[in-house]
């Protein structure tokens, strides 16, 4: 099937280029303009709070997007995340502390880690499927958090490993403003290499392998090659992921990447919604703030004060809550609620589609 | 005014086709001629290729042995090479005719014998298998040229050609054919177009160059807004009909009209949302789908936005009704801007006809209501009435903006038009049809003695308007000597969404009945949403809800008409009009053929009429 048809009549397409374009309508161009423009001008309208919470979203994005690859595109259960985060946090950890290297190595090297560590993930993956292909992500989990500990012991470090602000174009980025458009920038380039992926032979061939791998081989598709592919790729911008939050925190140590950090991953793709790269980045925005949503809710309770305490204890039950009641209600996650509220207004006024338009 | 067109009309008559296309090509060389969709893209093609291209397919013809006054039948769904290879035997000297991507394979052996083609151009496979059954009876074909040869690996005819092989040898380019062109006569007949026969066999009219040119660019007199500026245009009717070729061919020679082609006349609705014309000729059939579609859409929708459709609609019905009277108040204009914007907009957005600036109907009375419909909706659709023997020029045409329903508009000036004592509208100009091929008793039928075209039609001229009334052989007189036009009745139930044919009768009778077809998208989302159950078509029309509903439709249509018009009774068709198969009383235009549909469905006209009073009467009187 060849590309969608724009939502707008009056768009046809005079070359191949054309076809290529990710944006044909005057509407879509500008609504990224403006998309654009609030995204630029919001550290200096809202506090550093937000901001901080803002760059959190879009490190989060760079993890979902690539979990989203791996799990909602290709089909491949992974619940290594946290251990492919922190093996990207420890590269940078480890070459900037032993070797003093800057950031323009440490991440690509952070990258090679992670495609390597990749292709170790993928091959199981060849053989397994479904739940024991997750528990064998789950033992290479592992076996990076144990790796790093027993580095952080015999150097020394059993604190952490502490890290300089990296410097970007001569400027220190060490400002939550810093930060917020180093993030942005790192999370829009990861959308746009999905986004890329996606539409080209290595994002069909994945989704095919997703659909019904026996029919992917039988149509011709390398299932071998293109499922280590998807892990070499998810696992390599994951560990980019990682490095840069080893430099955002300035700080890494093993205690930050526990299983509930992988849990709130594959949170983010559920709740988002499986499959979609809009729902990754949904999924990002939701599970990242969610626990300060929980927080202000519980401070509004009567009697705040004796609950503070147990604060955590609701962000982890209203969580498993969410993830149920998402699960039940709206598999589709938060893409599919987006989903209906875009045709409710794309369809305008009819409720179907109508004829040679989209939907 | 008249006078800078007579300039031009003389010009034209002296051109030929393959000559206008030279002229294209040499003045505005990189303007782009048409747009072609191949696999997804439209492909933009300039004069000069477009030139280019029609001398290559002419260099092929002329090793195939085309010799001028040759003919070349041409047979499927309009594409680029179709044009094209229609061009290139017009070049040769030749005489192309279309043959209709539908006609049934008795009518491709007629038109074959009787046009008596030495090259055969088949789109593809479908009509390959469709002359190759018949074509060892044709002993003046020769060679089968076939355009998209994709599933052609099987067929070893030596008569088979693929265009691409033949085209791909050829290096003769614009000067080359600007040559050929030169030597033309261009008072020789360029092409043939069958009449779909909605009476007895399909008669060939032979148009020559010059006066196909001349007649055609009266609709540029009547339209100036084509040559104005760039217009956008979708070509999905049979280029073997007049008017298909109008937009495809000459309409873009004499004007400012890019015609688009689509992948597949099936994808039409795709290549209409892609392309956005601002320019749509169409038969009424079309806008009729369209508004169906629309209503099905509307019927389906949530509450809320069939109350916002209905309140555009109240406003808008409101404006259009203004419109005809004059021009809108400020207040008038701006609560239609706002309907529009909000309701009407969006809904053409997605037929892809929100771009439209002029909506031209022809080739079929277009259903009063129907253009109303557009016309609420916010479209500029007027109507236009032509004939394959006005060469592809027309005899009327509403010049709007939102023209009235109702009439067929003003005549285009340097021709005219009179009545007969009977009503028959009569044409005359300079540039009509030659004859009709080797039919001289109907070519001496077809004018009167002093050289007026008879049209078949009777009118009357309202207010400086043309107004048609029927065509005059298809009247019918009750027992009760009331004489009726069926299509004036027919049209009032026509503009229903559950109807798609309405074909009444009564010659003779003491009132009128009717054969309906039903719109099988309309009525079985209709049974859907009403819990009715069906298995397909057949169940469909024998189930009683279905015949309620229908009977309601009728009673709505009666209440417009005067008594005698009203029809008493209906019955609907059990199987659905196909123009593909043989001995249907449909023309591929899909006209009805009145006998024809009296003959095949007698039984079931017959049962609406009872005749029990007639039989009392004969038993009184001793008869048998």
């Amino acid at each position: 099937m060849s590309k969608p048809l724009p939502n707008a009549s009056g768009h046809f397409r005079r070359s191949h280029a054309d076809e290529f374009r990710l944006i044909e309508t005057g509407f879509s161009r500008t609504m990224l303009a403006l998309f654009i423009i609030a995204l630029v001008s919001f550290p200096f309208l809202f506090s550093s709070f937000y901001v901080d919470l803002a760059a959190q979203v879009f490190l989060a994005s760079i993890g979902a997007l690539s979990l989203m690859l791996l799990t909602g595109i290709a089909g491949q259960i992974s619940l290594g995340h946290a251990g492919l985060i922190a093996a990207g946090a420890f590269t940078a950890g480890i070459l900037f502390k032993e070797f003093a290297l800057p950031f323009w190595v440490t991440i690509p090297a952070a990258a090679l880690v992670g495609a390597g560590i990749g292709v170790l993930f993928g091959l199981p993956s060849l053989r397994l499927r479904g739940l024991y292909l997750a528990v064998s992500t789950l033992a290479l989990h592992f076996i990076v958090v144990f790796l790093g500990g027993e580095y952080e012991t015999r150097r020394g470090f059993s604190t952490g490993i502490l890290i300089d602000p990296p410097v970007v174009f001569g400027y220190e980025v060490y400002s939550t403003r810093a930060w917020y458009f180093t993030l942005a920038v790192a999370a829009a380039v990861t959308l746009w290499i999905c986004i890329n992926l996606m539409r080209s032979r290595s994002g069909r061939a994945w989704k095919s392998i997703h659909a019904n791998e026996t029919v992917a081989e039988a149509i011709g598709i390398g299932v071998t090659r293109y499922k280590l592919l998807a892990f070499v790729v998810s696992s390599s911008m994951t560990a980019v992921a990682g490095a840069l939050f080893a430099y955002y925190r300035g700080f890494v140590s093993i205690e930050a990447f526990s299983l509930y950090l992988t849990i709130q991953y594959v949170a983010m793709i559920i709740i988002g919604g499986m499959g979609s790269l809009l729902g990754a980045l949904l999924g990002a925005v939701f599970v990242t703030l969610f626990p300060y949503i929980i927080e202000a809710l519980v401070s509004v309770l009567p009697g705040a004060d004796r609950l503070a305490g147990s604060v955590f204890a609701f962000n982890y039950a209203a969580f498993g809550i969410v993830m149920i009641l998402f699960l039940v209600f709206e598999p589709q996650g938060l893409v599919g609620i987006w989903r209906r509220i875009r045709d409710y207004f794309v369809l305008w006024p009819f409720r179907f589609k109508a004829m040679g338009g989209r939907k | 005014m008249s006078n800078a067109f007579d300039v031009e009309y003389g010009r034209l008559r002296r051109m030929t086709l393959p000559g206008l296309l030279c002229e294209n090509a040499q003045r505005q060389p990189d303007a782009v001629a048409y747009r072609a969709k191949l696999r997804g893209v439209y492909h933009e093609r300039s004069w000069v290729d477009y030139a280019g291209r029609v001398a290559r397919c002419a260099a092929a013809f002329e090793k195939l042995g085309l010799a001028g006054g040759e003919r070349v039948a041409i047979m499927g769904n309009p594409c680029e090479e179709w044009m094209i290879a229609d061009q290139a035997a017009q070049a040769l000297g030749g005489i192309s005719y279309g043959i209709y991507p539908t006609a049934s394979s008795e009518e491709i052996a007629y038109q074959m014998r009787d046009g008596g083609a030495v090259l055969f151009v088949a789109e593809n496979q479908e009509y390959v298998d469709k002359i190759l059954a018949i074509a060892d009876t044709l002993d003046n074909l020769r060679h089968i040229v076939v355009i998209d040869a994709t599933a052609m690996f099987a067929y070893d005819d030596p008569r088979l050609k693929t265009y691409d092989d033949l085209v791909a040898e050829e290096t003769a380019g614009p000067g080359w054919l600007a040559d050929r062109a030169a030597r033309l006569d261009p008072d020789a007949p360029a092409f043939i177009v069958y009449t779909s026969g909605t009476t007895g066999a399909p008669k060939g009219a032979v148009i020559s160059h010059g006066r196909h040119l001349a007649a055609t660019y009266n609709i540029v007199t009547i339209y100036p807004m084509l040559a104005e500026r760039e217009q956008r245009a979708v070509v999905f009717l049979p280029l073997c009909h007049v008017l298909g070729r109008d937009i495809a061919m000459t309409l873009p020679m004499l004007s400012r009209l890019v015609p688009h082609f689509g992948e597949d006349v099936e994808d039409i609705a795709t290549t209409m949302f892609e392309v956005a014309p601002t320019v749509l000729f169409t038969v009424p059939r079309y806008l009729q789908k369209f508004a169906s579609q629309i209503l099905i859409g509307i019927a389906k929708t949530t509450g809320l936005k069939r109350s916002a459709y209905e309140f555009a609609m109240k406003l808008a019905r409101r404006t259009a009704e203004a419109r005809w009277n004059g021009p809108l108040t400020i207040g008038q204009a701006a609560g239609f801007s706002a309907a529009w914007g909000a309701v009407f907009r969006p809904i053409l957005n997605k037929f892809g006809l929100d771009k439209l600036e002029l909506v031209i109907s022809g080739g079929a009375p277009l259903p009063t209501d129907i253009g109303a419909l557009w016309q609420i909706y916010g479209l500029n659709v007027v109507e236009m009435y032509g004939q394959t023997e006005t060469a592809g020029g027309i005899i009327a045409g509403q010049t709007g903006p939102y023209a009235r329903p109702g009439s067929v508009g003003i005549i285009p000036p340097g021709w005219n038009i009179r009545f007969s004592e009977t009503g028959e509208i009569e044409v005359h100009s300079p540039d009509l049809f030659d004859r009709y091929w080797n039919n001289d008793a109907a070519t001496a039928e077809a004018f009167t003695e002093d050289g007026w075209l008879r049209t078949g039609d009777i009118g009357e001229m309202v207010d400086g308007q043309l107004k048609l009334i029927d065509r005059a052989r298809d009247f019918i007189v009750t027992a009760g000597g009331k004489t009726i036009s069926p299509s004036y009745v027919e049209n009032a139930f026509r503009s229903s969404p559950y109807f798609s044919e309405v074909v009444v009768f009564g010659q003779g009778r003491k009132y009128l009945t009717a054969l309906v077809e039903i719109d099988f998208d309309m009525v079985s989302d209709w049974a859907r949403r009403n819990d009715v159950s069906y298995s397909g078509f057949t169940s469909l029309t024998r189930n009683p809800a279905v015949f309620d509903l229908l009977a309601g439709e009728i009673a709505k249509g009666n209440e417009r008409l005067a008594r005698v018009e009203q029809i008493k009774d209906f019955r609907i068709l059990y199987k659905e009009l196909d123009p593909e198969e043989e001995g249907e009383p449909v023309t591929p235009t899909r006209k009805i053929k009145r006998g024809l549909m009296l003959k095949k469905y007698a039984e079931l006209v017959e049962e609406m009429y009872d005749d029990r009073e007639d039989r009392l009467v004969a038993a009184a009187i001793g008869a048998d």
